[in-house]
């Protein structure tokens, strides 16, 4: 079939909630069309083992690749020639934007981490934000399998809000690190736990897709398929059912309505030859980014209304939501000289540390209402143009102080969760259209005292585990109003268009289904009710497949 | 005198009248003052292409062209050693081509990077213009002994002769930027102790025994547990 045809569904974006959808419902047999704004992509393109020194500039981040050359991102970043956003005065915002086929899924960390009982319903548990429609016992089948499909390494620690996986789901963690060892002496002794992280990176061969070979940082994208991308999964399972065309270069901006309000396709803009060109299906799947979602939908006519499409709730846009992120950093005199050996191992996380202080947040004691977990970073990595950091004075002195300093800095990273609030939402800008005369998103952002609390919580407890273990801050952690993070900065933005428990307060049901249109789904990260310190992407793939297994049961009553 | 204050440097042209009026400055050396009194010229953005966003990445290169003259690598390539002199199987730094990449560096197109070059390109002149007040020979005419000595007043943080505080931020990025291409060669690779992007097979075998032995004595050395997971 070609985009012109008309298809059982028709999927907006590649990345994964839309391949995941794509997938899913090729399997079942239905035709689909996935239409992508960014171009072909396969990680053959990968520079695996390249070496710093083969690239521009020893593959530092520059205003073209921003997070260094060999990301495997392209013709995406920050800032997009031809594509601007805009932000309300007094708001900072940054939105990355990966225009290509599997979209951010090919340079992701890979960090998997489910969400537990407390993040679904977290208004229940302190009258804060909203609860999600569905529990966790819902989700943890849907987790179970996703995880398995994906391939997720990790251990079952059976911490509070941190729930297992199903028996023989998940794959076998990594060994730590000696610096990961030594973490955990100092957080088993001040009682904050250091356990195998979640990643969904295979140690374990899986169909096609060869385990990690322990080198290779993932970010390149990885063409082994260790590391997991919808590009060496989901994308080429679809097509191997002979069910899925694709179109890549398909610049999507409105759903289009039939009189009866129901969607019949989408319209989009065919960026090699600037046609405007409609995809017509039975079931519309938007997966274009929290971002680009709500975009689409604001951006829709529809008639008689003025707030987009299924927007009768006033929601779209509104609740955006990023991870809280700051860091400190901190050197370990105890580390220093230590036998060297190959430390690339996962190229990420083998180790971190998940949120601990639950009963004392209940108590009172904590005066912040939600958690946070923590990415640790230190090991012999492969040695960039940072190296030099803090060093003083030349010549042999200089030589012995860079081996010596060499693998004994740690960092850490919080990465927390988010409240909504009336403050952050992103609306469409009628006064400003990108290169294809789309309008373009006017973000609005702030954080609350919750976050700001939240990272003074992180940096006390962190200082507490250095000062454990003997190490030296790198310098003194900022005030939190200074240290947290951009808007948008650690790329995890969810909540546009959340899933909720009726039509009034939210804008689809707890299959991802719009209240406002019986045949419009969304599967990405825009339908979050709430932002968990959890990264999201494992859960827009478990949401996305169990909203897909709905999408397939009504296709097949014929009620689509 | 020229007030080195209004001289708004466009371009390398302009970079010559700079030293005309560091070599009036340099006058001032018979007061022992040197050549501190500098203002530090800016210097025009390059205009060349980028990587762009979509380079191939397997196969990359450098589109920018290189801009250093022959005789600002000449003192880069002396500066460079004297940063990190060769020791034992370890080469100097001029040997695995970092001073080629610190022109790669100045040269790019890029806002970073034009910073550091506004750094470089006077701080070369700055080294040689010390040295001639100094020496009486540009800096690579001196003696290590004597380049030194003028290293030694702008290498150390904490002991920054006053009044060099600007040639001191260029020995800082000078030696960041010697130190991030050195140790990203294989050369560099070998003396740091980096033995890493070796794909294996089989699982990832963990720390060697003689890297957990160590560890394990110093967690228990203070008086905590030895777990390995």
């Amino acid at each position: 079939m070609t985009p012109d045809d008309p298809h059982d569904a028709v999927v907006v974006g590649s990345g994964a909630g839309g391949a995941m959808a794509a997938w899913m419902l090729a399997k079942a047999g239905a035709s689909v069309l996935m239409l992508e704004a960014g171009r072909n992509y396969s990680p053959d393109e990968s520079p695996m083992l390249n070496m710093a020194m083969d690239a521009p500039l020893r593959g530092v981040g520059t205003p073209d690749k921003e997070f260094g050359f060999y990301d495997a991102t392209v013709d995406g970043g920050w800032n997009m020639p031809g594509e601007p956003y805009t932000m309300a005065e007094g708001s900072e915002f940054m939105w990355w934007r990966s225009r290509m086929l599997g979209g951010r899924t090919n340079h992701w960390a890979r960090n998997s981490f489910r969400m537990g009982e407390y993040d679904f319903k977290p208004k229940t548990r302190d009258g804060l934000g909203e609860d999600w429609p569905v529990t966790y016992e819902d989700m943890a089948p849907w987790y179970d399998r996703t995880e398995k499909l994906v391939g997720v390494y990790g251990s079952n620690d059976g911490l509070e809000n941190h729930p297992n996986s199903g028996p023989g789901v998940l794959q076998p963690p990594p060994k730590f690190r000696v610096w990961e060892t030594f973490l955990k002496a100092g957080g088993d002794a001040l009682n904050i736990p250091v356990v195998a992280a979640r990643r969904a990176i295979l140690t374990k061969k899986i169909d096609e897709r060869s385990p990690c070979y322990w080198a290779s940082a993932c970010g390149r994208g990885c063409s082994i398929g260790a590391a997991f991308q919808t590009t060496t999964s989901f994308i080429p399972w679809a097509q191997a059912t002979g069910k899925l065309t694709i179109a890549t270069g398909a610049m999507v901006y409105e759903v289009l309505l039939d009189a009866n309000g129901k969607a019949t396709g989408v319209r989009y803009i065919d960026k090699a030859t600037g046609a405007h060109k409609e995809a017509k299906g039975r079931v519309v799947v938007l997966a274009a980014s929290t971002g680009e979602t709500a975009r689409i939908l604001l951006n829709s006519q529809v008639a008689g209304r003025s707030e987009g499409l299924a927007n009768s709730s006033g929601q779209v846009g509104r609740n955006l939501m990023d991870t809280v992120g700051s860091s400190v950093s901190a050197y370990f005199p105890q580390l220093e000289g230590r036998p060297r050996y190959n430390e690339d191992g996962a190229m990420g996380l083998h180790a971190y540390i998940p949120f601990w202080d639950y009963k004392r947040i209940q108590s009172g004691e904590v005066d912040t209402p939600r958690g946070y977990h923590v990415e640790i970073g230190g090991s012999f990595g492969d040695p960039g143009m940072g190296v030099g950091g803090g060093l003083d004075g030349y010549g042999s002195s200089l030589r012995a102080d860079v081996k010596r300093r060499y693998g004994s800095r740690i960092g850490f990273t919080q990465r927390g969760e988010m409240i909504p609030n009336a403050n952050s939402f992103c609306s469409i800008d009628t006064n400003t259209k990108d290169r294809f005369g789309i309008p373009v998103l006017k973000f609005n952002f702030a954080w609350s005292d919750h976050e700001l609390k939240q990272v003074t919580h992180f940096q006390k407890s962190m200082k507490e585990l250095i000062d454990k273990l003997g190490g030296t801050l790198v310098s003194e952690p900022l005030d939190p109003s200074k240290a947290i993070s951009k808007g948008g900065e650690i790329i995890h933005e969810v909540g546009t268009a959340r899933m909720g428990a009726d039509a009034r307060s939210s804008v689809t049901n707890q299959f991802g289904k719009t209240w406002d249109v019986d045949n419009l789904y969304i599967t990405d990260g825009s339908v979050f009710a709430s932002k968990a310190h959890k990264n999201p992407t494992i859960t827009i793939m478990a949401l996305a497949m169990r909203s897909s297994d709905n999408i397939v049961t009504r296709l097949r009553t014929g009620e689509l | 005198m020229t007030d080195m204050k209004t001289l708004v440097t466009i371009d390398r042209r302009v970079t010559l009248k700079w030293l005309m009026g560091a070599l009036a400055v340099g006058q001032l050396a018979a007061c022992g003052d040197g050549a501190k009194g500098l203002s530090w010229a800016e210097l025009e953005a390059i205009k060349a292409t980028g990587v762009g966003k979509d380079p191939d990445l397997i196969n990359p290169s450098v589109p920018w062209p290189l801009t250093l003259t022959a005789a600002e690598l000449e003192i880069a390539t002396d500066l460079v050693d004297l940063i990190l002199p060769a020791e034992g199987d370890n080469p100097a730094p001029s040997k695995v081509g970092v001073p080629a990449f610190i022109n790669e560096w100045v040269s790019a197109p890029y806002p970073d990077q034009h910073k550091d070059r506004v750094l470089i390109v006077n701080g070369l002149a700055w080294l040689d213009e010390e040295s001639k007040v100094r020496n009486g020979v540009p800096f690579i005419r001196a003696e290590a002994s004597a380049q030194k000595l003028i290293l030694d007043d702008i290498a150390f943080k904490d002991k920054v002769k006053a009044g060099l505080e600007k040639p001191a931020e260029f020995f800082g990025r000078a030696r960041s930027l010697t130190l991030g291409a050195y140790y990203t060669t294989r050369e560099g690779w070998a003396d740091i102790g980096y033995i890493g992007n070796q794909p294996g097979t089989g699982d990832y075998p963990g720390p060697t025994p003689e890297a957990a032995a160590h560890i394990k004595g110093i967690i228990e050395a203070m008086g905590l547990k030895y777990t390995p997971a």
